[in-house]
């Protein structure tokens, strides 16, 4: 029995060891994942399509059940004690998830009375969560007539009526255009300052994983190649460059060398590439070296690795959007024929 | 009880939904009305069939009723096919409600649609001079039978559902079921009037002994074997309910 909490590591809001999941007897949607989540983080799992992160989503939920390994949401087994882990998790699907024959307050009336929030409290937490994500205007209008995003937000304000310990959302700003995103991502923000709620999203944008979240995890066919905050993700691809213009030839490309922060210099025809670890705080005294040594620089720039270097450096491939348009077409059409 | 709670949820969803289009319930009165304003009146005429001393279109009237009842609840199983296409059925998933809970709920609230729906026919059959028994006890106990039987044909739909699971193919098993329970039935005729393969199988259609229970409720008043009839819409519903709950992960995967 010792050997299956072995993995559960204080403090954590999500564990799971050496997770698989088989479709079908052939598809291997997940292969071996390790993860632990810390309870009142923002989690990303960030991966191209069919990578996986739906399926991990879906058996973190108590959905669909491994093919081997374990998973456990704050201590308890998503196999074992699943009506459990129902109890203390909300959960956004990728595709859309309400009743747009309803309006938007009669679908959180009814997901009130599933969940049995007692009558008393029911008007109170309603109305709370309806104003959290700015519906309160829109509350009584039929869900058909709402924007993408107010879908959106509609869901994860039905996903937060129990106040979730951990809130899981599968790709929650798919197919919306970037005001909206944006929207979608204040009045989490919010939530999260205000409840500490552990927060897990399933994400193929590499720019909301690299803007919201606290960790990222990254998943390419099923397997989890490396997790970390965005900085330490990026910083282990290798140092930021800058690219310098000199207008002196009397450059020597080893006095640099010397100093301490600079990893490396490249000349190249009329440009000097420096690497080193941090750009922004090296540029300052970079410059100042350069104006004692008499050398005038005409133009600077910086650079720095991507998620997509990361992706390419763990992922062996370039992380590709392709595919995605039918998927968003598909979920507008489904939105529309509601 | 949060079984329960989940349960009374389902059936207002289902009302609610019922509120704000109500398009369809009348489009589905339709069919009801020309059976018992045209085809009963006309096939009453010719006095071919035995009825047992009833008018021909008060004969049919549970008949028309059920089959128009059994085919809302056959169609529910549309209703569970788009909501796994969206998220919905996920969504629900996670709910603490039990999946059991989940199937019978969604499976009832067929039943709320399908009594709305019989209320819409009612009135249309009282126009064209059906003579009800008059007893509103005895039609309240119709309605309960008309419920708990789409129930059942309800349960029996996502079955269906989860082995289909996309609405095109869907679409035409809903009505290859309906009516062969349906011309199998003693809605329309006696069974001792069919062949006797079909006999037989009008012994084991559940929608036979509907209709037995519903005629005795609201035409004839004879109620003698309501209590067999009750016996078997209650054997159908768990049956039924058992094997789709069983069968609803399947749907899920
Ligand atoms: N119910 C299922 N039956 C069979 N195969 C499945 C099923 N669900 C997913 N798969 C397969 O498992 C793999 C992982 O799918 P999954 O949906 O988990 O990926 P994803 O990362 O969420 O992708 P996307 O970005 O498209 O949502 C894919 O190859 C997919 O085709
Ligand atoms: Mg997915």
């Amino acid at each position: 029995m010792a050997l299956v909490y072995d993995f559960f590591v204080w403090g954590s809001a999500i564990t799971t060891s050496n997770i698989a999941k088989v479709y079908a007897r052939t598809v291997r949607a997940l292969d071996g994942v390790d993860l632990a989540v810390a309870e009142g983080k923002i989690f990303a799992l960030l991966g191209p399509n069919g990578a996986g992160k739906t399926t991990l989503m879906r058996i973190l939920t108590t959905q669909i059940r491994p093919t081997a390994g374990e998973a456990r949401v704050f201590g308890l087994d998503v196999v074992r004690e699943g009506a459990k882990v129902r109890k203390i998790i909300g959960y956004v699907p990728q595709e859309m998830s309400v009743w747009t024959d309803l309006s938007g307050y009669e679908n959180l009336l009814i997901y009130a009375k599933i969940y049995g929030i007692p009558p008393r409290d029911r008007p109170r937490l309603l109305d709370e969560v309806l104003t959290k994500l700015g519906l309160k205007e829109a509350a009584r209008n039929l869900v058909r007539t709402y924007s993408g995003g107010m879908i959106r937000r509609l869901e994860i304000a039905s996903a937060l009526l129990i106040r979730p310990k951990v809130l899981f959302l599968d790709e929650p700003t798919i197919g919306l255009d970037p005001s909206a995103r944006k929207a979608v991502w204040t009045e989490l923000g919010k939530f999260k300052e205000g409840d500490g709620v552990t927060i897990f999203f399933n994400t193929h944008y590499m720019d909301e994983a690299d803007l919201y979240a606290e960790e990222i995890g990254i998943i390419n066919q099923g397997k989890l190649v490396i997790v970390g905050t965005a900085m330490e993700l990026k910083r282990s691809v290798g140092g930021e460059v800058i690219t310098l213009s000199l207008k002196s030839n009397a450059f020597a490309p080893e006095r640099l060398r010397s100093l301490s922060f600079v990893q490396d210099v490249i000349v190249a025809e009329e440009e000097v590439r420096v690497v080193v670890q941090d750009a922004e705080t090296s540029l300052p005294s970079l410059l100042e070296f350069l104006r004692q040594d008499g050398v005038s620089v005409t133009r600077v720039a910086m650079t720095k690795p991507t998620l997509d270097d990361v992706f390419l450096k763990y992922a062996g491939t370039r992380f590709e959007a392709g595919g995605r348009v039918s998927e968003v077409r598909q979920m507008r059409r489904m939105i529309r024929r509601g | 009880m949060l079984g329960l709670s989940a349960l009374w949820a389902m059936w207002e969803l289902e009302l609610r939904r019922l509120r704000h289009d109500r398009l369809e319930l009348y489009t589905r009165a339709v069919q009801p009305l020309l059976w018992i304003g045209v085809f009963g009146p006309i096939m009453g005429a010719i006095r071919a069939i035995p009825t047992g001393g009833i008018p021909y279109t008060s004969f049919i009237t549970p008949g028309v009723l059920i089959q128009s009842t059994t085919f809302v609840s056959i169609f529910y199983g549309l209703t569970i096919v788009w909501e796994r296409e969206s998220g919905i059925l996920k969504k629900l998933l996670v709910t603490p409600a039990s999946r059991a809970s989940l199937v019978v709920g969604r499976a009832m609230a067929a039943g709320v649609r399908a009594v709305v729906q019989a209320l819409v026919i009612v009135p249309i059959a009282l126009l064209v001079g059906v003579r009800f028994y008059p007893h509103p006890l005895y039609f309240l106990g119709a309605l309960g039978v008309i419920f708990l039987s789409s129930g059942g044909f309800a349960a029996l739909s996502m079955l269906v559902a989860s082995f289909l699971k996309t609405r095109e193919r869907f679409m035409g098993i809903g009505q290859a079921l309906t009516f062969p329970l349906f011309f199998a039935s003693n809605a329309l005729y006696p069974v001792a009037m069919m062949p006797k393969a079909l006999q037989v199988f009008a012994q084991v259609n559940p929608m036979s002994y509907v209709v037995d229970a519903v005629r005795a409720l609201i035409i004839t008043g004879d109620t003698s074997r309501l209590g067999t009839d009750l016996l078997a819409i209650l054997a159908f519903d768990l049956l039924m309910f058992a094997v789709a709950s069983a069968s609803f992960r399947r749907i899920i995967e």
